[in-house]
């Protein structure tokens, strides 16, 4: 039992709202698990930068970290804005770089530090605890932007911690973001598989693969559109999955239909949310809410 | 004719007062702002007409007997699931398992249902207006499943006797299932059930009785027979 959510503003008449709306859907299913709760919200294009969200290893002085991993960053490109909140090291870097470079530096500056997300637009921020937690960590609800995603998590297979929780970036794919709720029962088959790849895995979790999987599948050239299509012939067990891209959100659902996940467009957004109560409690109005079915999936571009 | 606002309430003190009305002699209850809340209007054991304005969220109307449930917007997994008798209504669409494990009386849905309606049915009668999920039916024992659109893959799989009913197509059938011709009595089941439950805007949308396809199980998986190993093998 996990709670995932998804929101596209389409009119950005409400802009400012997205983090806020985000949170409080996540804040209507954080009964479904409360072990840890993140979003992936998409702002504004930062001057083409990229915006790199680093988690420092919690036992080490983040001053300290944050000063050597800036140092690795900026032989890479101009480093610009760079902020600490909590256990987040956040900063800009010109665009022009290459991305699995930078990652490389980044992580390798600092032992156990991760890059958490990396994007133009995509911010993800994740951490042990409740939604209400995020927010009095972070002030998400503030986040101004176009769509978004969110988690929260009820662990059934992997330990609790930052890292584990989700949603989780593509790692080495900019903007691409994944909450799923479910199992992946390949999971250790495909793992083995990438891994002889020279693929690196952060984490135990087993919703890891999805990210992983979705950002093989883009980097291949392949539409989200082929990439969910191809996950029913690709991954076992159950998965109902909010998906987005710098342009995109989307969502679909295993073909057993094991775990729900609901949709309602409108004029002014979409929203996507494990259970209604979550869409309800953060948009009023006059509109109608249908389960997905089966296989289904959807795709929104903003 | 009473109101029951959700806002600021558990589900507990929501349904509390529901049936606090219902024991002051008020059968016509009004529940607002549901928000998609869980658990709204269960166990009711009397015949009175709740009135959820708005949408539902798990378990609507669950474990009843007598009551009506009546939803406007839509209702989430579980739509009276276990109900003895009764009757719940959702103008919208309902979620995974609507009429789950129902022994009788009436679930009607004016939209589609997304997975598993009808599962394990006992009894009664499961009515979707619209389309119709993956597993429609699964080990259906009795009562009635009517399927006004368009039918999920593996529909009405490994059955017992639920007699199920699809006016539309049907994307695919389940282990052992039968298609059999309607009798005339099934025709008159059909548009009976369909002029009782459905409003004349929804219904005149709808195929008549005639137009229905009828499912049963082939009884092929009740009791286990060497000759049916190839069959026993795929569905299981």
């Amino acid at each position: 039992m996990c709670g995932i959510v998804g929101y596209l503003d389409k009119t950005r008449s409400n802009a400012g709202a997205l983090g806020h709306t985000v949170l409080d859907m996540l804040n209507a299913l954080s009964c479904r698990g409360p072990d840890s709760a993140g979003v992936a919200l998409y702002g504004d294009t930062r001057d083409g930068k990229l915006v790199v969200r680093v988690a420092l290893a919690s036992r080490n002085d983040f001053d300290a970290s944050a000063a050597k991993i800036l140092a690795a960053a900026g032989r890479f490109g101009a480093v610009s804005d760079s902020s600490i909140t909590d256990c987040y090291l956040r900063f800009q870097i010109g665009a022009e770089v290459c991305v699995q470079p930078l990652i490389d530096a980044v992580e390798s500056a600092e032992p156990g530090t991760e890059v958490v997300s990396l994007g133009r637009h995509l911010e993800i921020v994740k951490q042990v605890g409740s939604p209400e937690n995020l927010e009095a960590t972070y002030h998400v609800s503030g986040f101004q932007g176009t769509h978004g995603l969110g988690h929260t998590r009820l662990s059934t297979e992997s330990r609790v911690d930052l890292s584990h929780s989700q949603p989780f970036w593509g790692h080495g794919y900019p903007d691409l973001a994944v909450a799923h709720n479910g199992h992946i029962t390949n999971y250790h088959q495909l793992r083995r598989r990438y891994e002889q790849r020279g693929i690196r895995f952060y984490t135990e979790n087993d919703s890891e693969i999805i990210s992983i999987y979705l950002a093989i599948q883009l980097r291949a050239g392949h539409t989200l559109e082929e990439a969910f299509e191809s996950m029913h012939r690709d991954l076992d067990g159950s998965f109902s999955c909010v998906v987005a891209t710098d342009s995109q959100i989307g969502f679909v659902k295993d073909q057993f239909a094991l775990k729900p996940l609901l949709f309602t467009e409108t004029s002014d957004f979409v929203a996507i949310a494990t259970e209604e109560v979550a869409i309800r409690s953060a948009v009023s109005g006059n509109y109608a809410v249908r389960e997905a079915q089966a296989k289904e999936s959807r795709i929104w571009r903003k | 004719m009473a109101e029951v606002t959700c806002e600021g309430r558990s589900i507990r003190e929501i349904n509390v007062a529901i049936k606090s009305h219902i024991r002051g002699g008020d059968n016509e209850i009004t529940v607002r702002n549901p928000g998609g809340r869980h658990n709204l209007g269960v166990a009711i054991l009397e015949p009175a007409h709740v009135t959820i304005e708005g949408s539902a969220g798990y378990y609507c109307g669950a474990l009843a007997d007598g009551s009506t449930v009546e939803v406007t917007g839509s209702a989430g997994w579980g739509l009276a699931e276990s109900m003895l008798n009764g009757t719940a209504i959702v103008h919208g669409s309902a979620g995974n398992g609507a009429g789950a494990a129902i022994r009788g009386g009436a679930v009607i849905v004016y939209g589609d249902a997304a997975a598993r309606a009808g599962v394990s049915m006992k009894g009664g009668l499961v009515l979707i207006g619209g389309d119709c999920g993956y597993m429609a039916g699964f080990m259906g024992q009795k009562g009635a499943l009517i399927v006004c659109g368009d039918a999920g893959d593996a529909f009405a799989d490994s059955m017992y006797a639920t007699v199920c009913y699809v006016g539309g197509k049907i994307a695919g059938l389940g282990n052992d299932t039968v298609i059999e011709a309607l009798s005339s009595a099934d025709v008159e089941f059909l548009d009976a059930t369909l002029e009782r439950y459905l409003p004349f805007e929804i219904r005149k949308t709808k195929p008549s009785g005639k137009n229905f396809k009828k499912i049963v199980s082939g009884r092929r998986l009740w009791n286990f027979n060497q000759r049916d190993r190839k069959i026993w093998q795929e569905a299981l």
